[in-house]
């Protein structure tokens, strides 16, 4: 590492007179990967985003290479090196992988098949397995991610910023992610890294800065540093003794059998699928980003349909079912959270009581054929005290909230319809420390009621602390289950790839 | 009219009864290979079942009675038909089942009692008043015609040891194969249709647990309450499947030696001419060739209220399959594997640890 390529002194972003990031120093030096971490709302985004030049600094200076600059629009910002892959995708959907690698370096005369030719070259030198024909839509999420990492080397940016970019890979994507962010390291280029995943900071990066509440906390090497000093620092109260502890000490017993799947098919991702689900305990869903998981789950709540011809059977309390949409299975008890929050999860220009009483509308149907205000604002506030939504108002619009508080209000809209199997998809993804606690208890404290929780995830130490039993899919089934006492991170690894 | 109408688009979409769809053994019934390091106490040829009395353990082997005490094996009574089953009695009798036709009781207060009539075997008193008959059309030996002929014409009977007197509580069982007493009634484990079933004073049938992964046999109390549930055998979806295929399943019955049915076994893997279920599964990136169980071994410790807690197994690659009856004695967990025709001991102490870990 020598000098710093980047510098900000004293920064500070005011929105409407309150401030996102405050007073911040900030260097990165030239090849060096750091790491930037800190509760939701801690102000890292706002600080990339000022790098990036999505932003402007209300005060306070930017240096890039020792010069002060100050991007307007992140065409400035690129032009001088620094690019951003942020967390929600920037790609065009409706463009192919290779055009849009290729957006705004576009020729007088562009032939395509050229184009796809240099994209596929890239994208295999990067080991990315893309198909550069292919429409973004038609990509999942992990795939646009890759994307858009491939997007910002095209760029031969000197600083590359990475907002939570292995969220959407699975554990192999990541191996790769990281071995190319190693490449870009040692080919000078200088990398931000803001991650939830602790782990990764502490293996990936040179230094972590800490950031809370829009303060700079602490900027150190990595190697002074350990899990429960970075979470300390995030949070300024000791949670290593509440988060990911390892091993449950207390595993919970089965009770009834709540749901059971069998043979479940749905071409191409879900293949003669077999499980069972008990009340009381917490049934970890582990698997690889395609092995069904998901799609399985789907199926069960009505989100998705079996195949028409030998579909298999899905039997809730012992009652075969199948569902054409979600709101019979809503009425029969069964509460699916998305992954995807943002898109699936909250109407985001509605206030937080409107959203929690619309999960109430779901389960009530044709029963409340008036929109009650005041039963609104009571439910609402009832479920912003439940779960401890940490927001100025219940007239909140959910987008302006952060996204622990969002997903808070994502769980309660499906808690206030009383349900009796809870499926939690991701429910800690892109949500930080201090809520993903919150959220932990509160899925034990589901359990504990005596109601079946399942809990897919894609985190191995959340599936490891929180499962009773542990569910691993491959390829379109659960090929192996593992009780919370025998499970080791390589047993479940071991499972869900070979 | 519409449940004609139910059933044909069944068939034609494969939904409903013609799903053919078999349940994981998932959960408290995940497999292990507890079954397979359980001792050998001895050998049989022709055991039916096994009783206690919490002092000694008897055997039904062929027409003999054998009791099992301090390692050694005497003959405690010899009959002139085959023991299909026993009980012991609270009093120190001890209640026989022979050949499916009648109930004799040895010893105790009503030493020498017999019940005829209705009584056929295999039959297992709980409480020495309830009896299980599997079948009014096929004899215990037969068991396999009664599944694959779709039988349902098992009874619960309760008889009187004393007068020997038979009453009917409830017929239409899909082979009554087990009994035990549960809250003011009886349990009864209904093999053809996989579960297990409460059946009141005036009886009314209620399901505890179904859509068991396995055909269930006989039912033995535990201590501390609860049950050990046996089960002779797994199902597969190729036996399903040709259950579901009447006429395939009828010429199958005519034609074909019984020991070559595409059926459940007590044992198998003794001939190249077995019917297998072909499948594979993909391990390590290689294909490899797998076939469904035949036969299995299994039996399930259940709670009080009758849902499974955990489960002890014997797999596709195992032995002690076809358990068909098990009984507690001085720490001990006795069980005997009609397949290869053993009984097996295993401490209760090692199954509470192994299960817990």
């Amino acid at each position: 590492m020598t000098g710093p390529i980047l510098e900000l002194r004293q920064a500070t972003k005011l929105y409407g007179g309150s401030p996102a990031i405050d007073g911040v120093d900030f260097s990165l030096a030239t090849g060096e990967i750091h790491a930037l971490v800190g509760e939701n709302g801690a102000g890292k985004s706002t600080l990339t985003k000022v790098m990036a030049g999505v932003v402007t600094l209300s005060s306070g200076k930017m240096l890039i290479g020792g010069r002060e600059v100050s991007p307007r629009t992140p065409l400035e910002a690129r032009q001088l090196g620094v690019a951003m892959v942020f967390q929600e995708n920037s790609l065009v959907p409706s463009m192919t992988v290779a055009q849009n690698l290729f957006l705004g370096q576009e020729k007088f005369y562009n032939r395509l098949r050229g184009i796809y030719i240099a994209a596929q070259q890239f994208l295999q030198s990067l080991n990315f397995d893309v198909p550069p024909t292919a429409t973004v839509a038609q990509l999942g999420a992990a795939k646009k991610q890759m994307v858009e990492i491939a997007r910002a080397v095209l760029h031969e940016a000197k600083v590359i910023i990475f907002d939570e970019p292995t969220a959407s890979l699975t554990p192999e994507e990541k191996k790769y992610f990281f071995d190319l962010v190693r490449e870009l390291k040692r080919r000078g280029v200088s990398v931000i890294f803001i991650s939830h995943a602790l782990e990764e900071a502490l293996l990936i990066s040179d230094r972590i800065t800490v950031l809370r509440d829009g303060r700079h906390v602490v900027t150190d090497e990595t190697k002074n540093f350990d899990r429960a000093r970075v979470i300390q620092a995030m949070v300024g109260r000791d949670l290593s003794k509440t988060l990911y502890a390892g091993h449950k000490e207390r595993v919970r017993p089965p009770g009834e059998r709540v749901l059971t799947v069998e043979n479940l098919r749905m071409a191409p991702m879900v293949k003669n699928n077999s499980l069972s689900v008990f009340a009381g305990q917490v049934t970890g869903v582990f698997g690889l980003v395609g092995s069904g998981r998901t799609e399985t789950f789907k199926i069960v709540s009505g989100i998705l349909k079996r195949d028409f011809f030998h579909g298999g059977e899905v039997i809730l309390r012992g009652k075969p079912i199948r569902y054409l949409t979600p709101a019979p299975a809503v009425r029969d008890g069964i509460a699916y959270i998305t992954e995807d929050r943002k898109v699936e999860g909250f109407f985001e220009t509605m206030s937080i009581a409107r959203n929690v009483y619309m999960g109430l509308l779901a389960k009530l149907g044709g029963r409340r054929p008036l929109v009650l205000n005041k039963e609104a604002e009571t439910v609402g506030k009832k479920w912003v005290d439940v779960l401890n939504v940490r927001a100025i108002g219940q007239d909140v619009k959910v987008v302006e909230l952060s996204g622990g508080n969002q997903q808070k209000i994502v769980i309660a809209k499906s808690l206030v319809q009383d349900p009796g199997l809870i499926i939690f998809d991701e429910p800690t993804r892109g949500v930080d420390v201090g809520a993903i606690a919150e959220i932990h208890q509160l899925i034990d404290r589901l359990a504990d009621e005596g109601n079946a929780v399942v809990m897919i995830s894609s985190y191995l130490p959340e599936i490891m602390a929180q499962s009773d039993r542990i569910l691993v899919c491959r390829q379109g089934k659960v090929v192996e289950e593992f009780s919370a006492h025998e499970a080791t991170e390589e047993k479940i690894m071991y499972a869900a790839i070979h | 009219m519409i449940a004609a109408l139910r059933t044909l688009s069944d068939r034609l979409l494969g939904r409903g009864e013609a799903s053919i769809t078999v349940p994981i053994f998932d959960g408290a019934l995940k497999p292990n290979q507890m079954l397979e390091r359980a001792e050998v106490v001895d050998r049989f040829d022709e055991a039916n079942d096994i009783a206690t009395d919490g002092r000694v353990l008897f055997v039904a082997d062929g027409r003999r009675v054998l009791r099992l005490a301090d390692g050694a094996k005497t003959e405690a009574a010899a009959f002139d038909q085959t023991v299909t089953a026993l009980c012991a009695l609270g009093d120190g009798g001890l209640a026989v089942a022979l050949d499916g036709r009648e109930v004799c009781i040895r010893g105790g207060s009503a030493d020498g009692s017999r019940s005829t009539g209705p009584v056929h075997a295999p039959f297992h008193a709980a409480n020495a008043i309830a009896v299980t008959d599997g079948s009014l059309r096929n004899d215990g030996a037969q068991w396999v015609h009664d599944l694959m002929g779709r039988g349902s014409t098992g009874r619960l009977i309760l008889l009187d040891p004393r007068s020997g007197e038979v009453r009917e509580a409830v017929r239409g069982f899909a082979y009554a194969f087990g009994a035990g007493a549960f809250e003011n009634g009886c349990l009864v484990s209904e093999s053809w249709r996989h579960r297990l079933v409460a059946v009141g004073p005036e009886g009314r049938r209620r399901p505890v647990l179904d859509r068991l992964p396995v055909y269930p046999s006989r039912l033995a109390a535990a201590t501390g309450g609860g049950f050990w549930l046996t089960a002779f055998t797994a199902r597969t979806q190729l036996v399903e499947f040709v259950l579901r295929e009447n006429a395939y399943r009828r010429r199958m019955m005519s034609e074909i030696a019984p020991e070559h049915w595409i059926a459940p076994r007590l044992r198998s893997g003794e001939s190249y001419l077995e019917p297998m279920q072909g499948a594979h599964l993909r391990t390590m990136g290689v294909l490899k060739p797998w076939a469904p169980p035949r036969s299995y071994g299994l039996v399930v410790r259940l709670s009080a209220a009758g849902t499974p807690v955990y489960s002890l197994h014997s797999r596709v690659d195992g032995i002690n399959h076809g358990i068909v009856a098990a009984a507690e004695l001085a720490g001990f967990l006795y069980l005997l594997a009609k397949g290869p025709g053993r009984l097996l001991r295993l401490a209760l102490a090692d199954i509470e640890r192994e299960a817990a870990a």
